[in-house]
């Protein structure tokens, strides 16, 4: 029982923690840049806002308008469900393993790209084009990039590859893991719409992608896709943290071990969210065209991290 | 400790491989500069966790040599050429970058097969390193074969020469001093007359577009 009720405490903590860890992002970059920058919890805020304000729908708009914020956000919860956040071994494993959260976030891209394309303006076509070519590129490589750590578990499933990391710290160094690092470090930048493929501070660029889908949506509709695009972050960031750096989550479902299981937690997304801030700062965005190149390099790499951890098995 | 000593030559290995890899997706000779230090600070770290588990002192004194010579001294004098050729960047390739990063992950599969039987043989912690570092001398090459630019063919040069390098320490851990010395000597002297064709190369065609030199026949 008490099992059960962690799964659900683990769903409203990521829920409820996302726009915060969107919000420091955005506050250290501010820093960063000198200026003041709003507060963390800006996002909560935002959010509020944004549900208290009246949905304005195009009249050209079909039901899948409607209907697409619904889908893009429960498939990032249900991905949010699968992930292990911090707890391992979990009841939930037998649910579903690294495949069906591939499949998950790719039904999420293809709803919010229908959703693009649906009222019939130049710039949502646009984003629609650009996130499903980006999307195309980017799905085989967090593929890959797992099922190089699921090659040395020896099982696809999330939480066994992290209790397998737990068992043997070792692992952890090898080149298979660290190129698998890298590839899937690549890859959150671009799914989550990070800054060397996508703004996410602005939607006054030609070249913007996640923007751009979302520029007809308001209200609620809005609120819900931008907590989605926020979850989905959160998701990747502690996907990178428990399957590199598993040290510090609960295996236990102890009071002690669950509270220290979030300290760590908390310490490693601050780490990542310092890393982002930063990489942010100092790179420019990418040409369109180049960013390709950069996911086909995140494939190499993801490639070569699958060919050394069967190799050297 | 012999598994530390293996992880810490494998992780060396591919860091090199990685830096080797930057060349085919970075466009401007300064990035490929600064990998090329790296790629060598990363080797003499090799190097020198080799003498350090083998005990070896003599692998010390290559480690510095290493440092001195490919981290420091060579890279600032590709810095001092990069000077007049600012506006030169390799604009064009031969193969494009998307496709050449895909080959060279073939590449290094390949190296992968080809080193089959020679990991199988041997007994040396380091074996696992050695198809990385064949794969890094078949990426360097692809880069020499597939790039226009001179300064480019230059530093791909000497990436395979760091590839050479890196199998000898790893298959053999080092070849005797004295050949270890002149061969450095060789790069040297190499790298130098490199350096004097890529100014000729330049102030004759204002260029330094390796396919100028076809203009030569006429």
């Amino acid at each position: 029982m008490s099992g059960w009720l962690v799964e659900f405490f683990q769903i409203v903590f990521a829920l409820a923690l996302a726009p915060g860890l969107v919000g420091l992002i955005r506050w250290i970059k501010a820093r960063l840049q000198s200026r003041l920058g709003a507060p963390p919890w800006q996002p909560y805020r935002e959010l509020g806002k944004l549900f208290h304000k009246e949905a304005v729908v195009s009249k050209n708009a079909s039901w899948i308008f409607r209907f697409a914020p619904y889908a893009v956000s429960a498939s990032t919860l249900a991905i949010a469900f699968l992930v292990p956040v911090l707890v391992v071994p979990r009841r939930l494993d037998m649910v579903g393993d690294l495949f069906v959260v591939v499949y998950l976030l790719l039904l999420g891209t293809f709803w919010l790209a229908l959703a693009g394309l649906d009222p019939g303006s130049a710039f949502g076509g646009m984003g629609s084009s650009r996130e499903v070519t980006v999307a195309a590129l980017a799905e085989p490589t967090t593929a890959t990039a797992i099922f190089s750590l699921a090659l040395g578990a020896g099982s696809t499933n999330l939480g066994a590859i992290v209790v397998a990391a737990l068992n043997d710290p070792w692992t952890v160094l090898t080149p298979g893991h660290l190129l698998a690092f890298a590839a899937l470090f690549i890859v959150t930048i671009a799914e989550t719409g990070r800054l060397p493929v996508d703004n996410p501070s602005t939607h006054l660029e030609l070249t913007m992608i996640h923007e751009a889908m979302i520029l007809e949506y308001s209200g609620r509709y809005l609120a819900l896709l931008e907590w989605a695009s926020w979850l989905k972050l959160f998701v990747f960031l502690s996907l990178l943290a428990n399957l590199f750096f598993p040290w510090g989550i609960a295996t236990t479902l102890t009071p002690g071990a669950l509270s220290w299981a979030i300290v760590t937690l908390l310490v490693k997304l601050a780490l990542l969210a310092v890393v982002i801030a930063v990489m942010e700062t100092r790179v420019a965005k990418l040409r369109l065209f180049r960013v390709p190149e950069l996911l086909t390099a995140s494939f190499v790499l993801a490639l070569l991290a699958i060919t050394s951890s069967f190799l050297l098995r | 400790m012999n598994s530390l000593f293996s992880q810490l030559a494998v992780l060396g290995s591919s860091l090199t491989l990685i830096f080797g890899l930057m060349l085919l997706w970075h466009r401007s000779v300064h990035a490929y500069t600064t990998a090329f230090a790296w790629q060598s600070v990363v080797l003499a770290g090799i190097v020198a966790v080799v003498a350090y588990f083998e005990r070896d002192p003599e692998l010390y004194f290559v480690a510095a040599m290493l440092l001195w010579l490919k981290a420091w001294f060579i890279p600032r004098l590709l810095r001092r050429m990069e000077e007049p050729l600012r506006a030169e960047q390799e604009l064009q390739p031969y193969v494009n970058t998307a496709t050449s990063l895909l080959i060279s992950g073939l590449l290094v599969l390949f190296a992968y097969a080809v080193c089959r039987p020679l990991v199988a043989l041997s007994r040396l912690p380091t074996r696992a390193g050695m198809p990385l570092a064949l794969g890094l001398i078949f990426v360097s090459l692809f880069v020499i074969a597939s790039r226009k630019k001179a300064l480019t063919q230059v530093i791909g040069f000497l990436m395979l020469e760091n590839g050479i390098a890196l199998l000898a320490v790893l298959g053999t851990y080092g070849i005797p001093l004295v050949v270890e010395i002149g061969v450095f000597l060789d790069l040297l002297l190499g790298f130098m007359v490199m350096q004097l064709f890529v100014y000729r190369i330049h102030e004759t065609f204002e260029s330094i577009d390796v396919e100028q030199l076809g203009r030569l026949r006429h």
